[in-house]
């Protein structure tokens, strides 16, 4: 069998009448790594799918699919599961549940290789991804996210085949996981001579992995190049905008809010806060005290303090597991405190009755999947004036959720309050989430990933709303996130969380770019770069 | 740990329903000493002597008490209407029933569950549509006609009353043949009835499974369809359906009093029906606390094969 690569002729993918991919023509050499980028929809997994035809039923699929010569599209059914994993093998994004949860690992990583034949160890493969090899005997659940994708990566290695399909890998994993992942990949790609087709909608993330981009949108292809080439003379306004949405830490350009942002003219988003910069004497809307939050003997938070001044925009920003969610809840009030002091607003917040109610009211949270924060069954004038109603607050309900719901940019009011979230974009569906705050006229909000389940150009726009909002109503935000970008882009300042601990403190620019923490060093360098 | 704390809510269960029994029952309308003396002409003295015979003449608590007691000495007490011990009367019924019962629900599972495997796995075919249509068809229908259905349709091929004829050789083969022989209608009877709950369970929980990410993977690295089905697709959602098959084999000694009653079976499930119309306490209460008493230790067993068959449960 000849080792021509794969190449896609006019591939066109039809769901129903629906067309997803539109006349989309690819090649990659043996041994060539290429990252198709585009947002969710825009038909870059589907094109992915379909190169070992595994789309579903009802999808139509027309042109050619070349693998090694062959088209994969009239293979008899006995020759493409011969194809299949020995040829191209796919390493499938959420590896939580595209691995058997009831079968251990080993076995799932040594079935391909019974299937077709192939010889090798899964301890080989395991040493490969760097995993033990005890770790064959377990279950997906008992390994971690990053561990996980090494299995699977071990798994697409097992037939060895030359090409390599990698379905966003990374997504998600929290920064230095993920940077540890790249790095694999990049390692064994180089050292096997692998064909690599990456698909992210990070484009840092193909960068750091991809000597070739192409970007599709909307089913189609509008952007082929070397990726330093792409990123750096974006030809297609999408592809622009794709780079705009991941900020590049430490370019002033990509600094949307904070004091001495004035001396840059261009900017990439036309969002810019100079801000109502409430007189510093001031006491600070919110003191943290030598915090500790236990659960049972495991020490959650560990003696932390943070303060966040009036309209300030704090981002907290840390590994998962290392308690900013915690710290999170308790200074909302949904957790008593094992020690320490939380003060908001010059007085100590309440632990019970009817205090803490109305303190609550005052701090509202943003949560990350809008999609599961909302109820599906509730419109969304219901939605937004649930805490009205909790509250019991007086006033003409419908027109305080119309001002807010359009204090949320979503306009005219009436064209969504009948509508249920299913029948909004994500990024609206957002909106109807920071709407639900806004109405009950909160001094904090609280947003935990607020961009992160969202696509690239919705990301930018609510990062737009969360710093107008600051500017018009004086709203302080504590944003937490794994993402530094986010932090550069929108905060203040950062404080940098590790072990219960905040190991580090101080202005976005101080922070990010002359990290004192070994911690901190370690997440900055962590992060991909164009 | 979590096995003692399984054992001591499963030995609690049944504490509440040897103390639910004696009460429940006592509610029954009726008086048992009417019902044993029925037919026969009786004085006001005879009822009272029968009473105190019984214990049936003193206050409530005092023959809670002693039903506690003898309960703790492994006594079930007598029954009204057999004038013979419970233990030995429910004794004497529980191998017909088990044989029937346990018989129709083994082939009913496994009948079940192939069939909503198959039915799920080409959805919309008309293997599909005629396993559902038909199981929910008998599972509508009342078990007595469909019984009475069976024996006219049959005629004159198997037995359709009791389960052995006189007249039989005394030799294990010639019994064992007549027995089976015996089973066979009110055996095809129960599992056309109860087929459906296994197939409709089996089915869903395998087409919310369909969909699963790790058969795309499965099927990416060259599997044949039926691998994919059954190493990956029915181990996982075959979970769900275990526990409902289990809670079906704790109720199998609990008889099928209508097909029981529809085939003169000499099981459990007619033995209950008689006890009632006594009402017969003592045999009551034992009735009672031997079915409850399989289906606790059954439910026991599923949560342990349960914690064997998916790991993310907590092994114990």
């Amino acid at each position: 069998m000849k080792n021509t690569g794969l190449e896609l002729r006019n591939l066109t993918v039809h769901y129903g009448h629906k067309r997803v991919v539109n006349d989309v023509s690819l090649a990659l050499a043996p041994g060539q790594t290429l990252g198709l980028a585009g947002e969710s929809g825009s038909g870059k997994s589907t094109v992915a799918m379909s190169v070992l035809r595994l789309l579903p039923k009802s999808a139509r699929v027309d042109g050619e699919i070349l693998l090694d010569g062959d088209d994969v599209r009239a293979m008899s059914w006995g020759r493409l599961r011969a194809v299949r994993w020995a040829s191209a093998s796919i390493v499938f994004q959420g590896a939580m549940h595209s691995l058997n949860p009831v079968r251990r690992v080993g076995d799932q990583i040594a079935e391909p290789m019974r299937l077709h034949n192939t010889p090798g160890s899964v301890t080989e493969l395991l040493s490969q991804v760097e995993l033990p090899e005890d770790k064959a005997r377990a279950y997906p659940h008992e390994l971690s996210g990053g561990q996980r994708q090494r299995v699977m990566i071990a798994m697409a290695l097992a037939c060895g085949p030359r090409l390599v399909i990698a379905d966003e890998p990374t997504t998600a994993l929290d920064v230095v996981v993920q940077a540890q992942v790249l790095g694999l990949v990049k390692r064994l790609v180089a050292e096997q001579d692998l064909g690599l087709l990456m698909i992210s909608h990070d484009l840092s993330v193909l960068a750091e992995t991809c000597d070739d981009l192409a970007v599709m949108h909307r089913g189609e292809l509008v952007e082929r190049g070397g990726t330093r080439e792409v990123i750096a003379n974006p030809r297609h306004p999408h592809t622009a905008a794709l780079a705009a949405a991941f900020p590049v830490i430490g370019d002033p350009n990509h600094r949307l809010a904070g004091p001495g942002e004035s001396t840059r003219g261009a900017f990439v988003l036309q969002e810019r806060t100079e801000g109502p910069r409430v007189p510093s004497a001031a006491e600070p809307l919110l003191q943290v005290r030598d915090l500790r939050v236990d659960y049972g003997r495991t020490r959650a938070v560990d003696g932390v303090d943070l303060t966040i001044g009036h309209g300030e925009i704090v981002a907290l920003v840390g590994q998962s597991g290392s308690g900013k969610t915690t710290l999170a809840r308790t200074i909302m009030g949904l957790r008593n405190p094992s020690s320490g002091r939380v003060i908001f607003d010059g007085r100590e917040v309440p632990r019970k009755g009817r205090a803490l109610k109305a303190f609550r009211r005052q701090v509202q949270l943003v949560l990350q999947d809008p999609a599961s924060a909302l109820n599906p069954r509730h419109k969304v004038i219901d939605a937004v004036a649930e805490g009205l109603r909790v509250h019991g607050l007086p006033g003409d309900e419908e027109s305080l959720v119309t001002a807010a719901v359009e204090r949320a940019e979503l306009r005219p009011a009436s064209e969504y309050l009948q509508s249920l979230p299913h029948e909004l974009s994500g990024g609206q569906q957002q909106r109807v989430v920071i709407a639900g705050a806004l109405v009950l006229q909160p001094r904090l909000l609280v947003a935990d990933e607020p961009v992160a389940s969202l696509d690239a150009s919705v990301r930018g726009e609510i990062v737009a709303l969360l710093l107008r909002l600051r500017r018009e109503l004086g709203l302080a935000s504590l944003i937490i996130t794994h993402d530094l970008g986010l932090a550069w882009q929108i905060a203040d300042r950062v404080a940098v969380m590790h072990q219960g601990k905040i190991v580090e403190q101080g202005s976005v620019e101080q922070v990010l770019l002359d990290p004192t923490h070994d911690y901190t060093r370690a997440l900055v360098r962590a992060v991909p770069q164009v | 740990m979590r096995l003692a704390g399984r054992l001591g809510g499963a030995a609690l269960s049944l504490v509440m329903v040897a103390v639910l029994g004696f009460f429940l029952f006592r509610v029954v309308p009726g008086d048992p000493v009417v019902s044993m003396t029925r037919g026969r002409p009786t004085t006001a003295a005879m009822q009272a002597e029968l009473r105190a015979q019984f214990g049936l003449d003193r206050p409530l608590h005092e023959q809670f008490f002693s039903y506690v007691s003898s309960l703790l000495h492994g006594d079930l007490g007598t029954s009204f209407t057999f004038r013979r011990p419970v233990a030995e009367v429910i004794g004497e019924r529980l191998g017909p029933t088990v044989l029937l019962v346990g018989t129709a629900t083994l082939i009913a599972v496994g009948l079940g569950l192939w069939l909503g495997v198959r039915a799920a796995w080409r959805r919309d075919s008309a293997f599909d549509r005629a396993t559902t249509g038909v199981s929910l068809t008998l599972w509508a229908v009342p078990t007595f006609w469909l019984g009475m259905l069976l024996m006219m349709v049959t005629g004159d091929l198997f037995p359709s009353r009791g389960m052995r004829d006189t007249d039989t050789a005394p030799d294990f083969v010639s019994q064992a043949l007549d027995v089976a022989h015996h089973l066979v209608l009110p055996s095809i009877t129960l599992v056309a009835v109860v087929c459906a709950e296994y197939v409709l369970i089996m089915r869903s929980s395998l087409l919310e499974e369909m969909h699963a990410p790790y058969l795309v993977t499965a099927r990416a690295k060259g599997l044949r369809d039926d691998l994919v089905r059954r190493r990956h697709a029915v181990p996982n959602a075959v979970l769900p359906a275990i526990t409902l098959v289990f809670l079906r084999f704790g109720l199998v000694v609990a008889g099928a009093i209508t097909t029981e009653t529809v085939f003169s079976w000499p099981g459990l499930g007619l033995l209950f029906y008689d006890a009632l119309t006594g009402p017969d306490y003592f045999l009551l209460q034992g009735l009672l606390l031997v079915t409850a008493g399989a289906v606790v230790v059954m439910n026991l067993l599923a949560d342990l094969l349960h914690g064997v068959l998916d790991p993310r449960v907590k092994a114990v």
